[in-house]
């Protein structure tokens, strides 16, 4: 009997707690990924296909939620106000970010603290960010009514019309976030091999042809991968939004991600808005595989 | 000497010793706010002005009578869906929430909240405010209820907290006789103080959308005679009187206010009428008590308060804050036992001293209330005031509606269309969610 315990004690100082070790290292990590991961991910594709009430399913809906959506003029405005937001902005962060990366890869007097300046409005929270920009746009006290009087003009009105509060939305968004299009490809153009450079200006190319045949192309695959991750992040846009203008005026500025927020929290419609956001996942997720195969097929040109 | 070698298993059972500790600690010590003070009463409230007076001398009586008051705020656009989560998931972060009244049957409905009147709150009371009382109800006692509830039991999951409603707020050098009465009154004498240069705009409204427009233009379209739903929920706000009322709202009183009033809410509406820009609102208690306030308005003198202009009726919007006591609250017979010290008569009386709209009608009569807007409160709940209709899809409603008059009024124009519109989205939303 003795025998045997001391045994069972030899085997698992040994071979087997070397067997059961990983499995046992790994058990903490993956019960994380299963309770904060997968089980809510199951939780919100079972919640998309059932009937809430008052907080509560009520009834299975099947596949009746997702179909909704195609039918709901709300969801559609909000889906082709995003789209448009996150197309006008990453454009603007993909220029404005790159133009800033071309030139502050040159070595100045006061370069490096050009550099950090430039990449702070990407470290404040995005609530402080909306809360000044709201300072700035307010019809009756904002900065730019108080520059518009101070030139004699009247007030101006940003967040009170549709369109632009719109642009107003995306100017705030390019100016928060050109900063991390600006560091990715400043990084991938320092990362360039030098000698190609080298050769062109030996063989007496200008700064245009340098860029449109060397810097250019191979930035390419920087440049995709930069704008596939801002896209994806500015499809989930919240906090600038819902502090800026609540999706107003009427529905102009109405992202999906405020959409689904008062439509899961705000009407309580819970199946509804899982079946939303399982539709946009979906969609981000197409984004990414769509980018990734574009990345393939820049790789191999 | 003694040498202590790291081994794995010296790693895994420091590991399991660790991690069991921190749940054994996190397990007994969640509770222990809770268990801290005898009478702990953590009250969950959005920021609102007409609660300053609460705060600032009814707490410390509180604390007198022996509660341990935590009074944790937020902002008014976050506090539905924080506090329904909470009390549908039983968290028990909360033991009262300062409620806004029309949200009362979300949570009536989903049977969160605690039978007060099983708690000993005396509804029968004739002291109470009735409408006001009538609205901690669910289902209501009176109106059209909605499926399901069709013949439940009403039973008060909820008792009046500060009895705030709409009152106009107005200039009196600019409306030199007194209260304007009418609407038209308030728009012709409003231009006259305008021409004089005593203001910048006749009236101010809140325009964003959704709650802050239709809680502006509501009691426009009560005084025009509107009704919301009928008694089988089909809405009826696009009557001819709703229209009319509308097309008043989006264009004489628009052309009227500010240029950027679409973009309006409580806060720039205050500032005008406390900033002296303004020369009549409509609004609740929060900006309100600070009229007499110099280091708060610029006008101070100035203000004077009166019921709401009529077209056919001086109607005015009840927008009540009122008390409901989670199932899930950790402290939930001190919650009760705070709410029967505060809805007496003596805390009553206390409370309008301090300046807030009491819910008992006593505590209107007392000698000396603590703000001017008080009686003025009392006049206009004679004179007429409705709660908005008790449904607990009120939020969406209230969202469609709010996006069309907010469109309209962008617009400057088209208030009638703008109700047919929302009207044709409520009754399919209505449909949708098994109204008829």
């Amino acid at each position: 009997m003795q025998g045997a315990t001391q045994a069972r004690r030899y085997r698992l100082q040994g071979a087997g707690l070397d067997l059961a070790l990983p499995y046992l290292m790994l058990a903490p990590g993956l019960m994380i990924v299963l309770g904060v991961l997968v089980y809510p991910l199951w939780d919100g594709l079972r919640a998309s296909t059932r009937v809430y009430r008052y907080g509560s399913p009520v009834a299975d809906a099947g596949f009746q939620n997702y179909l909704h959506l195609w039918s709901d003029a709300q969801f559609l405005n909000a889906l082709w106000v995003t789209v448009k937001f996150v197309a006008l902005s990453v454009s603007f962060e993909a220029v404005l970010g790159f133009a800033l990366a071309l030139f502050c890869l040159h070595e100045f007097r006061g370069i490096r603290l050009l550099r950090t300046v430039l990449i702070i409005p990407m470290v404040i929270t995005p609530v402080v960010v909306a809360i000044v920009f709201r300072l700035i746009y307010a019809s009756d006290a904002g900065m730019l009514t108080a520059l518009s009087n101070a030139m004699g003009g009247g007030e101006v009105q940003i967040l009170g019309n549709p369109l632009n509060a719109f642009i107003g939305l995306v100017v705030l968004d390019v100016w928060e976030w050109t900063p991390l299009m600006f560091l990715i490809l400043l990084a991938g153009l320092q990362s360039l091999p030098h000698e190609p450079f080298e050769a062109a200006r030996v063989d007496g190319a200008g700064a245009w042809r340098v860029f449109a045949d060397l810097t250019f192309p191979m930035m390419r695959p920087v440049l995709a991968v930069a704008i596939v991750l801002r896209a994806i992040d500015a499809f989930g846009t919240f906090d600038q939004v819902f502090v800026l203008t609540r999706g107003g005026p009427g529905e102009a500025t109405r992202l999906i991600s405020i959409y689904g927020y008062d439509t899961a929290f705000k009407f309580q419609q819970t199946g509804y808005a899982a079946a939303l956001f399982v539709t946009i996942g979906l969609v981000v997720l197409a984004l990414a595989f769509s980018a990734i195969r574009l990345l393939r097929r820049i790789d191999a040109s | 000497m003694h040498s202590s070698r790291l081994t794995r298993r010296s790693v895994i059972k420091g590991g399991l010793g660790l991690a069991l500790a921190t749940t054994a600690l996190t397990t007994l010590g969640l509770p222990m706010p809770a268990r801290a003070a005898a009478k702990k009463v953590i009250i969950g409230a959005f920021a609102d002005g007409g609660l300053t007076p609460f705060k600032e001398k009814i707490i410390p009586l509180a604390k007198e009578q022996g509660f341990d008051i935590e009074f944790l705020e937020d902002e008014y656009g976050v506090t539905l869906e924080k506090w329904f989560a909470d009390a549908h998931s039983g968290a028990g972060q909360y033991d009262l929430y300062l409620l806004d009244d029309p949200w009362v049957p979300q949570f009536g409905a989903a049977n969160v909240l605690e039978d007060l009147g099983a708690g000993g709150i005396d509804a029968s009371d004739k002291d109470w405010i009735g409408s006001m009382i009538d609205m901690g109800y669910w289902p209501p006692q009176k109106g059209p209820r909605v499926k399901g509830f069709e013949n439940a039991k009403p039973t008060l999951i909820c008792v009046p907290f500060v009895g705030d409603l709409q009152t106009l707020t107005y200039r009196n050098d600019v409306f030199a006789n007194g209260a304007p009465k009418t609407w038209d009154e308030v728009i012709a004498k409003g231009k006259e103080g305008v021409a004089a240069g005593k203001i910048k705009y006749p009236v101010v409204f809140r325009g964003v959308s959704g709650n802050p427009i239709v809680t502006s233009w509501y009691p426009i379209f009560l005084s025009f005679g509107g009704s919301f739903f009928d008694d089988k929920w089909n809405p009826i706000f696009n009557s001819a009187e709703g229209k009319a009322s509308a097309d008043f709202f989006v264009g004489a009183m628009k052309q009227n206010a500010p240029s950027g009033v679409v973009e309006f809410d409580s806060d720039q509406e205050g500032a005008a009428i406390l900033g002296g820009e303004a020369g009549a609102i409509i609004q609740y208690s929060g900006n309100a008590l600070k009229a007499d306030d110099p280091t708060q308005t610029k006008v101070a003198g100035k203000l004077d308060f009166g019921v709401v202009p009529k077209q056919q009726s001086a109607i005015a919007q009840m927008g009540i804050f009122i008390a409901g006591v989670p199932k899930s609250a950790p402290n939930k017979a001190n919650s009760i036992e705070f709410l029967k010290w505060y809805v007496s008569a003596e805390t009553q009386a206390k409370l309008s001293e301090a300046g807030s709209i009491p819910v008992k009608r006593s505590a209107f009569g007392i000698a000396k209330p603590g703000n001017r807007l008080i009686p003025v409160a009392l006049q206009q709940l004679d004179a007429g005031a409705l709660p908005r209709p008790r449904t607990p899809d009120w939020a969406k409603v209230e969202e469609l509606l709010g996006i069309e008059l907010n469109k309209a009024l962008q617009a400057g124009s088209g208030g009638g269309a703008a109700l047919d519109n929302a009207a044709k989205q409520v009754k399919d939303y209505l449909t949708t969610a098994g109204y008829y």
